[in-house]
């Protein structure tokens, strides 16, 4: 344990040597500050209800299960009344639909928009449109929720239902609708109640609990200590979205990854070179742990850097916004794990050239491999369920699958990640519609079980070249 | 029990034969240096010993284990030939690296660290970066850092190379010091002056074969040859001293004297009183010694060259000749 600390101790030690963790180091310094200088209002409840419940246009058919998303934008939704009650408000919700007949007193209702829109979302979805389709053909689509689930956004057009089912809807189910929306599109629960009101017109009472501090509440959003605003209604959770999994998952993901590779490309190979080697291989210590040691003391060093930039993005975000959410944490790991798959390439190139520029080459070129690697996949997957295989000889087909099966999950893991962080920030009616619900999620044990085995393999090989050369 | 024992050792590279079958013996407590021309295979002797390099044949035994074993690594100090210290390194940094690789404890660290680069007189320096030190004051720490952890046995692969002469002292004062406190101590050297001040045996390696080994007495001691020179104005009775059985050889210098060589048995004492007899006064009188730079030199020629004749051709002096 001594050595493996001495090791790890001696890596940071080279690692903080050179300049460019430096110039890494006050990179992430800068993301942090600016992140540090936003701020987020929570807008006043009744300018935020109102907003929110605009968004009850989309719905959700088969009662939020269906991932098709519908649109009815003739009926219109207001927030009145709004005053604090308990942990959250109180208002008064008025649904003004669209009605062809007027209704008499003691007749069954005539039918409206609101009525249909809560008989269409109480069903499962009629004919849907993909999103890539929409200019073109429309397909008629199985029911939803079985089988393989489309890889792309399915809407459905017309909420369609017959007059019977539009008069089957009963007061309950109105109120299950809404308080369904107020959950989809906000993360706010709600109680609802249907007072008297001659329809096309419905009123409802509605209490929330939770107050402002739920994802889609609407905020004011400015930057650079409120010198700039940004916006005036975006919900928190968006912004923090954008920032987690965009800019610091997505492109500062990338940029640690490949700068990473540039500093720890040279750990090993100057540990390797002549006059340096001899002085190591002479102390008590295998050469097959000499390696591994110096091995985790790349990924520490990058496990230390990622844990400054997310940490501090993380402790920034939840002071300025009070959302304190542990799965933006889990970027750390996981990026440090993606690293090690292109590190282990690094550190058996390294073993077996000697040359930080052969590594540095190699795992880069790897690291681009693999994402390409997952690209094509994507594309054949959807090829295979658009049952248009037949563009392609099937060995095509067989050497993207065994490439994907047998390579590390790169672009696997990169997907899980933003996952995690999509179901910390956004609403869920945020998600179905950027198209994150309707991604083919791969399993974490198949992902990090694949991984391990290929970084095994790696440093195994390096691990035997060591061990049989002469030095 | 032999700190180092090898057996018939051979190591091929390809097709260079480094080693041809070296048999050789340290004890403890011994000074023991290993001579040899450019690529005879002393530091592939030194590797193979350490685990460095991988024997092809024969056997070699550290402290009566096998060599290059983790566990008798713990025991043996090393300076390596060529050294190049990690350069984001200090002294002190770099030796407590070492140390904890050693497994000495950090208290002990502490203690020990300046205490050592004392001994080699860099501990003044010892909070600099290694990038900034010269070249006798790297291979200063190298001896430091071979010994911090006080091994039974130590290998110095040219521990004074790039050393001022003052700082060479210092070394041979710091290896008879460590000899008395029970080390050993192995050396590979082409300063033939040094070893034959310090070593107490010397192997001298040929082409990757032992040609000669001994202690330097053994090897430099030179029975029977005396220079002598008479009086200013004397004549050396040369036909008298031949008749009685020695070989007479004038010398060129200094004037007038001549060098006696005998024959087993023959002491240099008839001689004397000869002169003495014959009324003639004696100025000089040595008994002639060789060096160990004769000796190396005379072995090295009888063997077979170890690099191309055709530009050794001309030199003053070949190798081994810098002292
Ligand atoms: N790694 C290697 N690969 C191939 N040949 C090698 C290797 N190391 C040493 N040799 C060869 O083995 C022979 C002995 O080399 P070695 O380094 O042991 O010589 P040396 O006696 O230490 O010489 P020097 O006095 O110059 O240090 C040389 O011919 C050298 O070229
Ligand atoms: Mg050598």
């Amino acid at each position: 344990m001594q050595s493996f600390f001495a090791i790890l101790k001696d890596s940071f030690r080279e690692a903080v040597d050179g300049f460019v963790i430096y110039v890494m180091l006050g990179l992430s310094s800068v993301v942090i500050l600016v992140v540090a200088s936003m701020s987020f209002m929570p807008a006043e409840p009744g300018p935020a209800l109102e907003a929110i419940v605009q968004r009850f246009s989309l719905t959700f058919p088969d009662k939020g299960r269906s991932r098709v998303i519908s649109a009815s934008f003739e009926n219109r939704y207001a927030a009145t009344e709004v005053k604090p009650e308990g942990d959250g408000y109180r208002l008064r919700l008025k649904v003004t639909a669209n009605g062809s007949r007027a209704n008499e007193p003691d007749k069954p209702p005539q039918g409206d928009s609101f009525r249909r829109t809560v008989a269409a979302w109480l069903k499962q979805p009629g004919r849907t449109v993909k999103m890539s389709d929409l200019a073109g053909k429309q397909q008629q689509s199985g029911p939803g929720g079985s089988g393989s689930p489309p890889p792309e956004i399915e809407f459905s057009l017309n909420q369609e239902a017959t007059l019977d089912e539009q008069r089957a809807v009963t007061n309950a189910d109105m109120e299950e609708f809404l308080r369904h929306q107020f959950a989809i599109h906000a993360g706010l629960t709600a109680t609802v109640q249907r007072l008297p009101a001659d329809e096309p017109q419905y009123e409802f009472d509605v209490t929330t609990s939770g107050g402002s501090a739920v994802r889609g509440w609407p905020h004011t959003m400015k930057m650079f200590f409120g010198t700039v605003t940004v916006s005036e209604d975006v919900n928190l959770g968006t912004v923090l979205w954008i920032i987690e999994d965009q800019i610091i998952n997505g492109v500062g993901g990338a940029v640690a990854l490949l700068i990473g590779l540039i500093i720890t490309a040279f750990f090993i190979p100057n540990m390797l070179r002549k006059g340096s080697i001899d002085l190591l291989l002479c102390k008590p210590i295998g050469r097959a742990q000499l390696l591994i040691y110096k091995y985790i003391g790349g990924l520490t060093f990058v496990f230390l850097i990622t844990s400054f930039t997310v940490g501090g993005i993380w402790l920034a975000i939840g002071l300025r916004s009070g959302h304190w959410d542990l799965r933006f944490l889990a970027v750390i790991p996981l990026l440090t794990f993606t690293f090690a798959i292109v590190y282990a390439v690094s550190t058996l190139v390294a073993v077996v050239t000697r040359s930080p520029i052969a590594a540095m080459i190699v795992s880069i070129g790897f690291m681009l491999f693999l994402y390409i690697v997952g690209q094509v996949k994507t594309i054949f997957d959807r090829l295979r369920l658009e049952e248009r295989s037949d563009t392609m000889p099937a060995w095509v087909f067989t050497l993207v699958d065994a490439l994907n099966n047998w390579l590390p999950r790169y672009k696997d893991l990169d997907k899980l990640t933003s996952k995690l962080i999509a179901d910390g920030t956004l609403t869920e009616a945020e998600r179905r519609t950027f198209g994150l619900a309707s991604i083919e999620y791969p399993s974490w044990e198949s992902t990090i079980a694949v991984t391990l085995a290929f970084i095994a393999l790696m440093l195994a090989l390096a691990c035997v070249r060591m061990v049989r050369r002469d030095y | 029990m032999s700190i180092i024992e090898t057996h018939n050792l051979t190591k091929t590279y390809g097709r260079i034969e480094a080693l041809k079958g070296v048999s050789l013996r340290v004890e403890k407590g011994q000074i023991y240096g290993l001579l040899g021309q450019n690529g005879a295979g002393k530091t592939t002797l030194i590797k193979i010993l350490l685990g460095l390099v991988r024997l092809t044949e024969g056997a070699a035994t550290l402290l009566g284990q096998p060599a290059g074993t983790v566990g008798v690594r713990r025991r043996v100090g090393y300076l390596p030939e060529d050294h190049q210290f990690p350069h984001y390194h200090t002294a002190y940094s770099l030796m407590d690296f070492y140390g904890s690789l050693y497994g000495v404890p950090a208290s002990v660290r502490r203690r020990k660290i300046p205490e050592t680069l004392e001994l080699v007189g860099i501990a003044g320096r010892m909070h600099s970066k290694i990038k900034t030190y010269s070249k006798g004051m790297k291979q200063r720490l190298g001896i430091a850092q071979a010994l911090m952890h006080d091994p039974e046995l130590i290998i110095l692969d040219e521990p004074t190379d790039g050393v001022d002469p003052m700082g060479r002292k210092e070394i041979r004062e710091l290896m008879a010091t460590l000899k008395q406190s029970g080390h050993t101590i192995f050396l590979n050297s082409h300063l033939l002056g040094e070893v034959e001040m310090i070593c107490d045996r010397v192997a001298i390696l040929q082409r990757g074969q032992l040609v000669r080994e001994g202690t330097i007495a053994e090897l430099t001691q030179q029975k029977g040859l005396y220079v002598l020179r008479l009086a200013e104005g004397q004549s050396f009775p040369v036909e008298a001293v031949t008749q009685r059985g020695y070989t007479v050889r004038s010398l060129a210098e200094p004037p007038g004297a001549v060098e006696i060589a005998m024959s087993d048995g023959q002491t240099i004492d008839p001689v004397i009183q000869l002169l003495v007899e014959r009324g003639l006064s004696l100025r000089h009188l040595v008994e002639q010694k060789q060096t160990l730079e004769d000796v190396f030199m005379k072995t090295v020629e009888a063997a077979e060259p170890g690099v191309d004749r055709q530009r050794r051709r001309g030199a003053a002096r070949p190798v081994g000749g810098g002292n």
